[in-house]
């Protein structure tokens, strides 16, 4: 799908590089906000963005895209691999 | 009789969530789900989206775990069963295919159930093509339903009759919503807010009419038209009822505590020994307002989930979040936050303006945030989540809290 919103992740010693948002799949469900606040916001339109990509580690970013209702959350590791879902 | 250490009634996201929470802990404790669905975990909030409708992505999609989900973890699914009794005592639940299970630890994530019209009080609302929202089985009758109906009537004003009408346009499928109420949502909010969620909705061509409800349903096999109480014919191929929801604690309300739900204390324990609810059916003692609440999402039943699961593994772990609810359509987001029941001891506080069509409500108790419901401003959730979660005391601030232009972000550092 074309509608995707790309957010990298710098945060020293993560294995995720990237973190990616379908919008055309997002429904605003916030799950994501739920889990982390700090990484997910949601935007006018009721779409997930990811405010802070570095605030949160790893373990919480990957809970706050696997609780997302539509798996509209993916996640790439440094070379660029997907690794969610 | 099949014994489990720990046993879980709904297979939904509650009791999914927390099969998984119990299994990341205690890999070989063993475990059940029954569900009366026989389908795998899925996401039944997808249900009433567009993207799904409409079929702009693949069926299969709407499923979140598969069956190898579960054998590696060795939860062993029981679909298609429903409970039917419960002994507290010997700590078994029964089924209705005459299988007793024992239990050590027992969750139920019984979820909400669509409430139905009943055909003695209107005639012909068992006729095909009237339908209600729960299920996949649900969903693909109505999915069928809009590639030939012409025209539609819903029923009730929610979210579900909200997302419901958009979806009707989309295949522009002529629709006609019918409210009970004076304005949209009257019970939940107020005037303003109804009224501009009415307009988004006519604009989007949706004949709305209030204070009607359907006397009788036509048509010989299928429904053909509606009459209203005062007296309006309407032809439809469908109707879409939502109308609110029921629990179906009857199994278990002889053993624990319940009111319209499961009544549990911030531990999301029931007063049976044992025994936890989590999910939509769940009236929790809400630490935050000090009061017994009952929360019907996605989200709030997944972190329910999560927290029975941890609390049945022994961790003391109270329930404690700001819940969100959101839906999009006809170009108007509307957002609720934390706890908006429109309750005697609640001050509202308003900011914006029907003309603007961005309107926020806050909702007080004494000096703090507890909810706010939201048109047209989303991005305030995230201040306003935070407000709430940190107790911060808003006497003070009223003026700034109903300017409009006052960026709530600002309260938090102060």
């Amino acid at each position: 799908m074309a509608n995707q919103r790309e957010y990298p992740r710098a945060k020293e010693g993560s294995n995720i590089g990237k973190i990616v948002v379908d919008r055309d799949l997002c429904i605003g469900a916030a799950s994501c906000v739920a889990v982390s606040p700090a990484t997910f916001e949601l935007d006018g339109e009721n779409k997930a963005v990811a405010i802070g990509p570095n605030a949160a580690d790893d373990e919480t970013v990957k809970m706050a895209a696997q609780s997302c209702p539509t798996k509209a959350i993916l996640l790439f590791d440094k070379d660029g691999k997907q690794i969610y879902p | 009789m099949t014994q489990f250490k720990y046993l879980i009634i709904g297979g939904g996201v509650a009791g999914t969530t927390a099969a998984e929470t119990i299994k990341q802990n205690d890999p070989s404790g063993s475990i059940a789900i029954v569900s009366d669905e026989p389908h795998v975990f899925y996401s039944r909030i997808m249900l009433s989206k567009p993207i799904f409708f409409l079929e702009k992505i693949p069926f299969e999609q709407v499923y979140l775990k598969n069956e190898t989900w579960y054998k590696e973890r060795n939860i062993a699914f029981l679909g298609g069963k429903t409970a039917v009794g419960m002994n507290a005592e010997e700590k078994t639940v029964s089924l209705d295919d005459g299988a007793v299970l024992q239990y050590e630890k027992l969750l139920l994530a019984i979820g909400g159930y669509p409430r139905k019209w009943d055909p003695q009080k209107i005639q012909g609302s068992d006729k095909k093509g009237v339908c209600y929202l729960r299920t996949l089985e649900d969903a693909k009758k109505i999915i069928e339903g809009v590639k030939t109906a012409k025209s539609a009537v819903c029923v009730g004003g929610g979210f579900v009759s909200f997302e419901a009408c958009e979806l009707l346009r989309m295949k522009n499928i002529d629709t006609t919503l019918l409210i009970m109420e004076p304005h949209y949502w009257a019970n939940v909010w107020d005037e303003t807010s109804g009224l501009i969620v009415e307009e988004y909705l006519r604009q989007g061509g949706v004949n709305v009419l209030k204070n009607e409800e359907v006397e009788k349903v036509f048509g010989a096999d299928r429904v053909e038209s509606v009459r209203t109480k005062s007296g309006k014919d309407i032809p439809c191929q469908m109707v879409v009822v939502g109308i609110g929801l029921t629990f179906p604690v009857g199994p278990f309300k002889d053993c624990m505590d319940c009111g319209h739900g499961i009544k549990t204390n911030e531990y999301l324990e029931t007063n049976a020994l044992d025994v936890w609810a989590a999910g939509d059916a769940v009236e929790f003692y809400d630490v935050a307002v000090g009061e017994s609440v009952q929360l019907g999402n996605w989200v709030n039943a997944q972190v329910q989930g999560r927290v029975a699961g941890l609390n049945m593994l022994g961790k003391k772990q109270p329930f404690r979040m700001v819940s969100f609810y959101t839906t999009q359509g006809f170009g108007l987001s509307i957002a609720f936050v934390g706890d908006i029941r429109p309750l005697p001891d609640r001050t509202v506080i308003t900011r914006g303006s029907r003309e603007s069509k961005s309107y926020g409500r806050l909702i007080l108790k004494d000096k703090e945030l507890v909810g706010a419901t939201l048109l047209n401003r989303t991005p305030e959730m995230a201040p306003i989540s935070k407000l709430i979660e940190k107790d911060v005391d808003l006497s003070a601030h009223h003026a700034e809290l109903a300017d409009p232009n006052f960026d709530l972000k600002m309260l938090i550092l102060s």
